[in-house]
């Protein structure tokens, strides 16, 4: 182990502490306890860090040809020296802190608080907190060393299981209120002191899915073929296992209650956005960063169709142009104009190259947002201030915008747009995007016509898009050009990268991860977007084909790890090489 | 025998470079017509053109006697003229089934809302699809049969590739299949084993066959007629005996001019 | 349809109609450009035939014309930094508009202090070299970040991989400096030797922006020079016609690419500082409208030719300022000056319609 690359993990683990200190998140997760009162959020943040660094640090490296291992003892003071590093480093910052005056950097820094220097001192001496941190860096990398070094076999479930547990932890806001519903006692699982879950309640989690893990190591490849037979062989199966999803999806309201319901319900517009935009990028492979205009525009034609009022300085005001239709004609209405708009604005742009069309998409969207904060519309859309009195889209008096019973109307337009899409994607017209996809040039040799399907790929997702929009009409009741801003489209594509391109399930677990987890920890709210921004990038650093890819997606994401395979390397994505002169077959001429 | 497809003075040039100068070629319907020439000679550019991946700058193709020039490629494949090229492109992450499935594109119509619902008039295509490109790839025998239809196609041998690709452009119903030196890189065994299986497209399938081949055993082999060109023109047409006995030819390939 | 027919037979029937034969993009197209003439025509006439009292007079159009130039020049200098990277990665470093705001915003911290001790007003020019070597040094160093973390692993990567990555990265340098300095916008001290007016060619002209526009040009001319004279220069332009071949010639890729990105993280950051004196303000989110701005003006100058970024980057200030007062005062739509960034989005898309390669460049940007 060569002692400087140690210690630079070590302080790269150090410097991602700070990071978290000068961001705010461990001010910010100091009082969120989540076992007992030991193991606070801002404490486990910091054990990760020195945790992870020991892990990587460790890592098999070739060298000279082989792969070299550490062994346990070995690894284990590896990782200690790499996470005393990285506790030396932070401990120096607050010396440093101390040093300079807390003040004067709080007057660039805000998130500098002296909550996070209690919290990183831990109430002793300076000089104390530093050796505190030390050792306990130490502590925390030797076991990231140690844990490489374990057997896979053990090393798997046991990080299966303590991920769980944090999860379990992570989730205090509804488990509880879950368990309570269907008169269950959580007490001994959650405290009701801390909020977070009891040492009992850890270890028993801990234990059942350390179990369950090592159970699924051992059958797991089992259990999956008899599924697959079964449900090959009984179409019915998978009606009836269809059923039981939706069932228990029904309860989801009736027993967590309105806070979980409302941020489901939010979780599911995305949703319903990121299965539209899934046939855009996942789909056809077109990178589209202005799908918000889709989701604005549902949004806002929903209202003017069904009838809404304008916010002015004076009051109120009725649209320029609206109609009062029923909410259930409105919708169709709103997704052919949400595709023909697809169409329009799709068709001059379609043959821009990938990165092009994104930055264009990008633009298109900016525009729609600008126009419908702009003075110039405020007599139609409200402008700035929006407009109210959007329709809740009652059926014979049963209104949707209570959390509980927006839930249902989401969950049976997520349901619509999943089965389109799944049999989109598993028909004549996904054979085509994926060739297309794949090679555009050949596809279009082999008979598809590749503008017509980009075209049809931006309506469908474009037509999805507008149900988000006409869905959030529904459930704020107003609109304001807030709730269409670029960031909207960046969360999207976010949940779409985070789940797997392509990946209907992945898109599912990228929306509950996403917008679900935020919406239920308070704390991460303001760190939503730090959050995104961090996901996208690692995701196409580490993992590029999701969460849970789409096989085929994921090895055209790592089409450079068969380079080597000089027909592949002549096919992989550089454009450049097909360069006007020399497009297909021109080679050696 | 009347002429299917008509290349009619057909210029094209790029940048500076003139890759077809003039170059007229007209196929009969039915036939295995050969085209030779050294490398640059612009037998490629010929395909190019004739499939619509870029507009002649002067001249007109003719299919069954009405102009394709101006058509996009697919628009091209739709009337019947399918085509390999000459560094194999598959859809290498798509299985083999699915890469001939791809061929049967354009002659099928299921829309949006037939494949949402999937009536029985999409299922019954949907099969359609699948049978026929079985069949396509069942052209070859053996070597794409079975187990191997499901992988994806990158995980193919290179002959198979080659093979592959012949079969998604016979999955798309052609009436001219236009062959880019489909035996490089073959092994000789393979290469007899094609030379066969090109004369059977036109003797089972009853296809026009347009080739493009480096190697002469093949040439001689397969051809009904052949075409030398040079410097984007025609220099010599006939039986491969007469052209292979041509002056202008030997000089294209062994004379004064530098060769690759 | 289960016995197999011959497949020549199956195809006989099939005839493209009149319809499938008709060029639709090139119908659309001239629909489109006709139709923009129209609007940008009647737009321009009726403005500027309005009554004398609604009329923009010309002392308004000429400080609207400094104030688009004054601007493009940044746009210009940030329009580089995507111009040098593409030019030699093929990739767009979406996140250079925030290249340009952590510039920006560390050296308010430093203008601030000197405000308020009054060595700004005391000493402006070191004050001023001082900030700008603040902004400069920070920009440099989240390029260079940028690159070896982000961007870097991702070298060989599908053409749209890098480029989420960037959209990330732009997100979380955003988001990193929300939560590092906080959410409020500063008020950027302004030395006051730089308030008011200068009189040049008889006319009044805001001192900030003829400052603007001489630095920018100073820095854009340093930069021509490394580009066309220097060793790095030339390393530089080996690497962006051919990667491969410039490393078998000896030049360090790695290396190369570096120093575009801290070329680039240099004029950003003079950007940055430029920018923040121009509008008296910095905040975390001042780096998004400027960097596509300059973004579209790289691309509208043909994306890969420094030439092309600064002409790009002056047309579209002047469009961005020009646009919308010309093109809509007359239609009677309220306070046209909102829509100045429509005025960005759709020079960007036609430009791509119509002329993929720029001003400057060739029609690279569009298949076959």
């Amino acid at each position: 182990m060569n002692p400087r690359r140690l210690i630079f993990a070590g302080l790269i683990g150090g410097i991602a502490v700070i990071y978290l200190g000068l961001v705010g998140l461990l001010a910010k997760f100091a009082e969120r306890n989540l076992i007992g009162e030991l193991v606070t959020g801002s404490r486990a943040m910091v054990a990760a860090a020195a945790f992870c660094a020991g892990y990587v640090a460790t890592r098999p490296r070739v060298v000279a040809g082989e792969l070299q291992r550490v062994d346990g003892a070995r690894a284990g003071a590896a990782g200690a020296l790499v996470g005393a590093t990285s506790g030396a480093l932070v401990g120096l910052s607050v010396v440093f802190v101390d040093w300079f005056g807390l003040d004067r950097i709080r007057d660039i820094f805000v998130g500098v608080s002296p909550d996070l220097l209690d919290f990183l001192s831990f109430g002793l001496s300076i000089w104390a907190a530093v050796g505190v941190l030390t050792v306990a860096g130490a502590i925390f990398g030797g076991l990231g060393g140690a844990f490489r070094s374990l057997d896979p076999a053990i090393r798997r479930p046991l990080g299966n299981a303590v991920v769980i547990t944090l999860l379990m932890a992570l989730l205090q806001r509804i488990v509880p209120v879950a368990m309570q519903e269907v008169g269950l006692d959580p007490d001994w699982l959650y405290s009701p002191v801390t909020g977070g879950l009891t040492w009992i309640g850890a270890a028993v989690v801990f234990l059942v899915s350390l179990g369950l893990s090592v159970a699924w190591m051992r059958r797991g490849d089992r259990v999956r073929a008899s599924v697959r037979t079964i449900t090959q062989e009984q179409p019915s199966a998978k009606v009836a296992a269809a059923a039981i999803v939706i069932g228990l999806l029904a309860l989801i309201p009736v027993l967590l209650g309105t806070v979980v319901s409302d941020v489901l319900g939010t979780a599911m517009i995305f949703l319903l956005l990121a299965i539209g935009l899934n046939i855009v990028v996942g789909y056809a492979g077109l990178l589209d960063l202005g799908y918000v205009a889709f989701f604005g525009f549902g949004a806002y034609t929903t209202a003017l169709l069904t009838g809404a009022t304008l916010n002015t300085t004076t009051g109120a005001a009725a649209p320029a142009i609206s109609l009062d239709l029923n909410f259930y004609v409105a919708i169709p209405i709103v997704v052919m104009l949400a595709a023909g708009a697809g169409v329009l604005i799709g068709a001059p742009v379609l043959r821009l190259r990938g990165d092009y069309l994104a930055i264009v998409t990008l633009g298109l969207g900016e525009m729609v947002s600008i126009l419908i904060t702009s003075n110039w519309l405020a007599p139609l859309v409200g402008g700035p201030q929006g407009m109210r009195d959007v329709t809740d889209a009652a059926i014979g008096g049963f209104g949707f915008r209570e959390p509980h019973h927006f839930f249902y109307l989401a969950l049976a337009f997520v349901a619509i747009a999943i089965f389109v899409s799944w049999r989109l994607a598993s028909s004549r017209i996904g054979r085509a995007w994926n060739a297309m996809r794949e090679d555009e040039q050949v596809a279009d040799a082999m008979g598809i016509s590749t503008t017509r399907f980009k075209l049809l790929a931006f309506a469908m997702g474009g037509a999805i898009g507008s149900l988000g929009g006409a869905l959030l009409g529904v459930k704020l009741g107003s609109l304001t050009p807030a709730s269409f801003e670029y960031i909207v489209s960046i969360t999207v594509l976010s949940i779409v990268i985070l789940g797997g391109m392509g990946s209907i399930p992945g898109v599912v677990v990228g929306a509950l991860v996403l917008i679900g987890l935020p919406g239920l920890l308070r704390e991460f709210e303001e760190y939503r977007q730090l959050i995104y921004g961090a996901v996208l990038v690692a995701i196409m650093i580490l993992r590029p084909q999701g969460l849970i890819p789409n096989v085929r997606r994921s090895r055209e994401l790592h089409e450079e790890d068969r380079a080597q395979d000089k027909w592949a390397s002549d096919l992989s994505g550089d454009e450049d090489v097909a360069a006007p002169l020399t497009p297909l077959g021109e080679g050696a001429g | 025998m009347s002429a299917i497809l008509e290349i009619d003075g057909v210029h094209k040039r790029f940048g500076g470079v003139s890759a077809l100068a003039g170059l007229d070629v007209s196929v009969n319907e039915g036939e295995i017509l050969s085209v030779i020439g050294p490398n640059g000679a612009g037998k490629s550019t010929m395909f190019n053109v004739i499939t619509g991946l870029y507009g002649p700058d002067q001249g007109d193709i003719r299919f069954r006697g009405e102009s394709i020039v101006g058509l996009l490629p697919h628009q091209v494949t739709k009337l019947g003229i399918a085509r390999t090229f000459q560094s194999v492109h598959l859809f290498p992450n798509m299985t083999v089934l699915e890469n001939a499935m791809v061929g049967q594109h354009t002659r099928t119509r299921s829309g949006v809302f037939g494949s949402i619902l999937r009536l029985p008039r999409t299922r019954r295509e949907e099969e359609r699809i699948r049978e026929r490109a079985r069949e396509a790839l069942g052209f070859f025998g053996s070597r794409l049969a079975g187990y191997r239809q499901e992988q994806p196609a990158f995980s193919l041998s290179y002959a198979n590739r080659r093979r592959l690709e012949m079969a998604r452009a016979l999955a798309t119903d052609p009436a001219v299949i236009m062959l880019d030196e489909p035996t490089a890189g073959m092994n000789p065994r393979e290469t007899l084993e094609l030379r066969d299986h090109i004369v059977r497209m036109r003797d089972r399938l009853g296809l026009t066959v347009l080739v493009i081949e480096h190697d002469m055993r093949v040439v001689k082999g397969v051809s009904d007629r052949v075409v030398a060109c040079d410097y984007g023109q025609k220099i010599a047409e006939g039986t491969y005996d007469e052209v292979a006995h041509d002056d202008r030819v030997i000089e294209a390939y062994l004379g004064t001019k530098a060769v690759g | 349809m289960a016995n197999a027919t011959t497949p020549a037979r199956r195809t006989t029937a099939v005839r493209m109609s009149a319809l499938e034969r008709l060029p639709i993009r090139r119908i659309i197209l001239t629909v489109l450009s006709v139709a923009i003439a129209a609007f940008v025509i009647v737009g321009s006439y009726k403005t500027l035939t309005l009554p004398a009292g609604e009329a923009y007079t010309w002392d308004t159009w000429r400080g609207i014309i400094v104030r688009g130039v004054s601007q493009g020049a940044i746009f210009a200098l940030i329009a580089l930094g995507y111009t040098l990277v593409y030019g030699i990665l093929r990739m767009i470093n979406f996140a250079h508009g925030e290249v340009f705001m952590m510039g920006a915003f560390t050296s308010f911290f430093f203008a601030d202090a000197y405000a308020k001790s009054g060595f700004l007003n005391r000493s402006p020019v070191t004050a001023l070299l001082i900030i700008f070597a603040v902004a400069v040094a920070t920009s440099v160093g989240v390029a260079v970040l940028l690159e070896r973390v982000a961007y870097r692993p991702l070298r060989n990567a599908p053409r749209l991989v890098p480029l989420i990555t960037a959209i990330g990265a732009s997100l979380f340098l955003q988001q990193t400096a929300r939560g590092f300095f906080g959410t409020n916008t500063q008020g950027y001290p302004r030395p006051e030797v730089l308030d008011g007016t200068w009189t040049i060619l008889g006319f009044p002209v805001d001192r900030i922006r003829v400052v603007v526009l001489v630095v920018s040009l100073i820095s854009m001319g340093i930069l021509q020079y490394i580009v066309a004279r220097t060793k790095t220069g030339k390393s530089m332009r080996a690497v962006a016609e051919d990667q491969e071949i410039a490393s078998l010639m000896g030049i360090d890729v790695n290396r190369v690419v570096v120093k575009t990105f801290v070329i680039g993280g240099i004029l950003a950051g003079i950007a940055g500082v430029l920018f923040a004196l121009t509008f008296e303000s910095v905040n975390f989110f001042m780096g998004v409208r400027p960097g596509i701005s300059a973004f579209t003006a790289a691309v509208l100058g043909g994306i890969g030719s420094i030439g092309g970024a600064a002409l790009g980057g002056f047309t579209l200030g002047v469009l961005q300022a020009v646009g919308p007062p010309l093109l809509l005062t007359g239609f009677n739509v309220p306070s046209p000056f909102q829509l100045e960034d429509v005025v960005t989005f759709s020079v960007l898309v036609l430009v791509l319609i119509f002329r993929p390669g720029g001003l400057l460049g060739s029609g690279e940007a569009e298949k076959v």
